[in-house]
């Protein structure tokens, strides 16, 4: 007996001393925690900025407020009392959660539902790829695939819906200029700092039901996950004190109207035909024309239909459609030539010996399937960096418009170019990768292009930071290369392609009225 | 783009482990030292995408080797110290996804003859892991391991007939794996987005019964095993796999040792023959033993 007792203690020593290897048996994962502040400027004057879609704040209706002095407001007053009083540790959540801003969570939550819908359909037994269908859209395939050019297309219309919706709401703000609930009474409590914003309509409900509206438009089958965001938007807003009843009725119906401008322009841009597969027959020949010996064709068993290869024809935001033509870069090198071998070699010499920190650059901004892509990459450095910032509302709004909108255009011009070289991958000629493979053209490269334009743009809202944000545009293009699914030379072209995609949405930003 | 894929390499990996010495009931004697050499072969063609059994056109046939050296030393009659440090290396038949290679983890084990009655023995073992080298963990199916550090408790339990060697082992443990860091900064997991680098690798049990005959000089068997994460996602439909996958594996198989002298050969064979997330792998490995005394 005694014996056992001392081999059990042995044992017992020996799992601790194992334990030891571990530095925790902690399985929590520390994210970084975003948390509401006094933004730097309230931006009294962005009623005046100006918007994309509207041509004035006062396209769309709100009603003139009751005065604070009536008893309709007063009874709203109490009502807010009654539930900010005292907060579940539920309701304390989705106060901070949705405290940290209203443009950057839904933001956050577009990039969410961009990464759970960025999957490729799966092949059929008869070797097919069935298209994923927009009015059944949890089928298998389920609707969309939001691959890159998608989820550009869909954070630039969600910024640009809660852009021009905060402008309008900016002007009725200061129209009515009904003040904080807490500073009408002193008896209100609230959990999130107050600004001297007037509050009527309430900017959160305002960008609540915008957001709402564009993301159910491009994630159909998410409705109930977006009926259960608009609802707990809501809702923190009382909890928290910030907005009486009529503040987010007048919001809530703000927003709807000018995510229907917004979303009247999203139906006639032409991405219904961005998926025309006809086209490709006479893409092809064209490129042949011009003396391309080898095209592009799909690498994946059974050979999959390239990804919207008439992206290049959507409809751009800070440019015409003339212009995406002109934005095209020169030709790359012919297969044959000098300069094509080099880069193979390149490839080669990668391809045989990647060192770990290649692959850690290829890995870090691979953001392939089942991520929210390159567009969705530069959304969260742009509304990071926006709200390190501590910008109001509307100006983190503004920031994300230019970026959105960017790289939407950053898409169109490279799909464009893409298509009309339909250049071979690297894959064509033995080489593997360590990211996996876009299913389209080689040249130009697409992060290359969508980097360099945000990248532009973000040194232009942050100067102080534009050498940092130019270094990622750098790296994420070399990335690319490190990846082993570009050639040096597609990189090289999107890069500066994007720098120029980047500059128009700069002169837009420079002549919008907001004087920066 | 490509996608699609499993893992069945952590599995592999530790069956190798196991074909030596954490899973049975035999010790070193004292002031010995047997030392093994192993080569591993583990392929699959299907592989559990959720629940759903599929194959990928754009993989073709996935395979994973490793060599390894696995000294077990003993301590005392009744205490041992196996050690292992496997080099991986993985490749597809099809597609065109880089194969990756590398040391993988170095492993450690303590085992304890806590009870010993009559051919009956009560087992007690600690193993840790940790990986050596800087290897990428989620460029799955081709990445050779997880990174994550791993502690496992198991007990186990022999009889052995003292006339004829026949014997009956069971045992059963928990796996505690750590968290890990991958290269992205945001991933998705649980239907979710995370925006860390730190990924949560699913803790998991795994059990075993064997039924063989053990003698001087050989020993064969058939064993059954069960794994399984506590914890964990699905792959989506069509998507590639991640360290977070609630991977799950029945096998079944043999081993065979011949040891005359100093010198003894080892062979294994193993299928799996249900699972989820996991590749539907057959796997074997051979061994070279050599035993020293002191």
């Amino acid at each position: 007996m005694k014996r056992i007792l001392r081999n059990i203690t042995i044992l017992s020593l020996s799992v601790l001393g194992f334990s030891s290897v571990l530095t925790s048996c902690d399985k929590t994962i520390d994210e970084p925690q975003r948390v509401g502040y006094v933004p730097a400027n309230v931006d009294e004057k962005a009623g005046t900025w100006k918007t994309y879609i509207l041509t004035a704040p006062t396209d769309v209706t709100v009603a003139t407020p009751a005065s604070v002095t009536s008893t309709e407001y007063q009874a709203e007053l109490t009502d807010l009392k009654s539930k900010s009083a005292s907060l579940t540790r539920e309701q304390q959540e989705a106060v901070v959660y949705w405290g940290a801003g209203a443009v950057y969570r839904w933001n956050e939550i577009a990039r969410e539902l961009a990464a759970r819908y960025n999957v490729p359909p799966a092949s059929t037994p008869d070797g097919k790829y069935p298209v994923p269908d927009a009015s059944n859209p949890l089928a298998d395939p389920r609707f969309p695939f939001a691959n890159p050019p998608y989820t550009a297309r869909a954070l630039a219309y969600l910024s640009v819906a809660q852009y021009d919706a905060l402008v309008s709401a900016w002007h009725y703000k200061y129209k009515f200029r009904r003040s904080a609930p807490s500073k009408i009474d002193g008896a209100v409590r609230v959990a999130l700092p107050v600004s001297a914003l007037p509050t009527y309509p309430s900017e959160d409900a305002v960008v609540a039901a915008a957001s709402y509206t564009v993301l159910k438009a491009m994630f159909p089958g998410e409705g109930p996950f977006l009926d259960a965001k608009l609802a707990e938007h809501r809702n923190s807003r009382l909890w928290a004190g910030m907005n009486v009843a009529s503040d987010l009725a007048a919001g809530a119906s703000l927003g709807n109207q000018v995510a229907a401008s917004v979303m009247a322009r999203a139906r006639t841009d032409g991405m219904s035909a961005a998926n025309n597969q006809a086209l490709t027959t006479d893409m092809i020949a064209a490129a042949k024309a011009r003396g391309l010996s080898e095209i592009w064709v799909s690498q994946e068993i059974p050979a999959r239909p390239p990804m919207l290869p008439n992206y290049g024809a959507v409809t751009p935001w800070n440019f015409d459609k003339a212009t995406v033509a002109r934005l095209r870069p020169g030709p790359p090198p012919a297969l044959t030539s000098p300069e094509f071998a080099k880069a193979l070699d390149e490839l080669k010499t990668i391809n045989r010996n990647q060192t770990r920190e290649q692959a850690r650059i290829a890995n870090y901004w691979a953001d392939g399937a089942g991520s929210y892509t390159p567009p969705g990459h530069w959304n969260r450095t742009a509304a990071n960096a926006a709200h390190e910032a501590r910008f109001s509302e509307i100006r983190m709004a503004r920031t994300l418009a230019l970026v959105g909108t960017t790289l939407m255009d950053a898409g169109v011009c490279c799909w464009e170019t893409k298509f009309y070289y339909y250049f071979p991958r690297p894959q064509q000629f033995g080489i593997k990768t360590s990211v996996g493979l876009p299913n389209f053209p080689s040249y130009t490269s697409g992060h290359s292009t969508f980097s360099a334009a945000a990248a532009t743009v973000l040194g232009y809202v942050f100067p102080d930071r534009a050498t940092e944000f130019w270094g990622k545009a750098q790296e994420a293009s070399d990335s690319r290369v490190y990846g082993l699914i570009h050639y040096r030379f597609d990189c090289e072209a999107g890069l500066t392609c994007g720098k120029n995609i980047g500059n128009y949405a700069i002169a837009r930003g420079k002549s919008d009225g907001s004087g920066f | 783009m490509k996608r699609n894929f499993y893992v069945g390499l952590l599995l592999l990996v530790s069956s190798i482990a196991r074909a030596q010495m954490p899973n049975d009931a035999i010790y070193m004697p004292r002031k010995s030292v047997c030392i093994a050499g192993l080569y591993g072969r583990s392929t699959w063609t299907r592989y559990w995408e959720g629940t759903l059994s599929r194959d990928n056109l754009n993989i073709g046939r996935h395979t994973t080797q490793s060599i390894m050296l696995m000294p077990a030393i003993g301590v005392t009659d009744r205490f041992n110290i196996i050690l292992s440090l496997p080099y991986v290396w993985t490749e597809t038949s099809a597609g065109n996804l880089m194969g990756q290679k590398g040391f993988q983890d170095l492993a450690g084990w303590l085992k304890y003859k806590l009870v010993d009655v009559k051919g009956f023995s009560v087992n007690g073992l600690a193993g840790a892991s940790m990986p050596v080298s800087n290897y990428v963990p989620d460029f799955l199916p081709m990445s050779i391991g997880l990174q994550a550090r791993t502690v496992t408790g198991r007990l186990l339990l022999n009889y052995t007939h003292p006339r004829t060697g026949l014997y009956v082992t069971t045992h059963g443990s928990y796996n505690w794996r750590s968290n890990i860091r991958i290269d992205r900064d945001g991933y998705q997991a649980n239907d979710r987005v995370y925006n860390t680098n730190e990924v949560s690798v699913p803790n998991a049990i795994d059990a075993g019964v064997r039924l063989g005959v053990l003698r001087k000089t050989w020993q064969t068997e058939v064993w059954a095993e069960r794994f399984a994460c506590t914890s964990g996602d699905n792959i989506r439909r069509n998507d590639m796999p991640f360290p977070t996958n609630r991977m799950e594996a029945t096998s079944i198989g043999w081993y065979g040792k011949f040891q005359p002298r100093h010198v003894g050969v080892n062979a294994r064979i193993g299928y799996v023959t249900n699972g989820l997330n996991v590749g539907q792998s057959t796997s074997y490995s051979v061994g070279l033993l050599y035993q020293l005394n002191f």
